[in-house]
């Protein structure tokens, strides 16, 4: 009696597994855990790592996890911030031509910066910036505003109320104004590489375009101030 | 004898109808005399904006210094503070059931009137 019973049972219990399994998505199972992407994670011995690192290694050993995203990179060279700019800049999921783009603006950006290094006199030498990079990061942070404008309608009238944005809006929208201004205000022949790194070095001198939309927006933001009551957040 | 035919009003005289033991109802619902499994959704009191002074000496701050956002560092820093205690407080406050204004907010309500229905049938 129990046996034919229990076997019933364990066709019942069993969930229902599709015939492809899906492999890399986004809807994984809350027992899955991130994947570690970092070498020196892995190379600490096991005497330096603190009580939550050696729990987190035991719970790998027994835990699945999911699969690491194409973007996920261990190298010394990847940056999450430009990974982002060159998706943004992405068209019809040409990687391979956005990502050459972005390292050819990085190239212009150090030439320049190069040449400029050169002819400067002694003194001014330490002065001048020559690390890509560091100058990406500069300028996106020059041009990230920092309070927004979002429309709310009270009794029939949208107006423009100023917010508080998040950190990923702030970075988003610093990143979207640079490619909008590279694509549109500049001559039709001019290559993306050259128009870039002339925008993000004036962008980190705090300067060009981009910064004054910023202000613009700041400005906005400022002549509005009496609206803000209007937020409910 | 054939049955005398009476008029009808005759009949329903004899028949007691119209005293008290058969009547129209004084009470016609409309529905079950039972309460629902639900509460109407109330307008909830919107609260407050939030970092309303830090913004007001942010933007004095910027009108001084032509939007120069470097002259202005200790102003914005208060603002990002503050936006990011609320932030947290919101987050803390959700987990709680009571809002601050005594009572529970409606969809609360209604989600813990789901969950312990009315008996409709005796079990």
């Amino acid at each position: 009696m129990a046996a034919p019973s229990a076997a019933g049972m364990g066709r019942r219990l069993r969930a229902w597994l599709p015939r492809i399994m899906p492999v890399r998505w986004s809807r994984y199972n809350p027992s899955y855990l991130e994947p570690e992407v970092k070498k020196e994670s892995y190379q600490k011995p096991l005497e330096e790592q603190t009580e939550e690192e050696r729990e987190q290694m035991e719970l790998k050993a027994v835990r699945p996890i999911k699969a690491a995203p194409p973007t996920l990179s261990s190298s010394v060279f990847s940056d999450p911030m430009i990974s982002k700019f060159t998706n943004m800049m992405m068209k019809s999921g040409n990687k391979v031509l956005a990502r050459s783009l972005m390292s050819q603006t990085l190239e212009a950006i150090k030439r320049k910066q190069l040449e400029k290094y050169h002819k400067a006199p002694e003194n001014e030498k330490e002065t001048i910036e020559c690390n890509p990079y560091v100058i990406f990061h500069q300028a996106l942070k020059n041009c990230q505003p920092i309070i927004g404008l979002s429309n709310i309608t009270k009794g029939g009238k949208t107006y423009q109320v100023p917010v508080p944005l998040t950190d990923n809006r702030k970075r988003f929208l610093a990143m979207k104004w640079l490619i909008t201004e590279c694509r549109e205000n500049k001559h039709r022949r001019t290559l993306m590489p050259e128009k870039l790194s002339q925008e993000l070095l004036l962008a980190f001198n705090n300067e060009g375009p981009v910064i004054k939309r910023k202000h613009v927006l700041h400005k906005m933001a400022e002549a509005n101030r009496a609206y803000a009551h209007f937020r409910w957040w | 004898m054939a049955a005398p035919a009476y008029p009808t009003w005759v009949t329903r005289w004899v028949s007691g109808q119209w005293r008290n033991k058969k009547r129209p109802p004084t009470l016609r619902p409309s529905r079950t005399l039972a309460l629902a499994d639900k509460v109407a959704s109330r307008r909830e009191q919107s609260t407050e904006a939030t970092c309303i002074t830090e913004m007001s000496v942010m933007m004095a701050c910027w009108k001084q210094n032509d939007f120069n956002d470097a002259a202005c560092a200790e102003e914005i820093r208060m603002f990002y503070d503050c936006v990011a205690r609320t932030e947290k407080e919101r987050k803390n406050q959700n987990e709680d059931t009571m809002s601050s204004r005594g009572s529970l907010p409606s969809s609360k309500v209604n989600k813990l009137l789901k969950r312990f229905p009315q008996m409709t049938r005796y079990v």
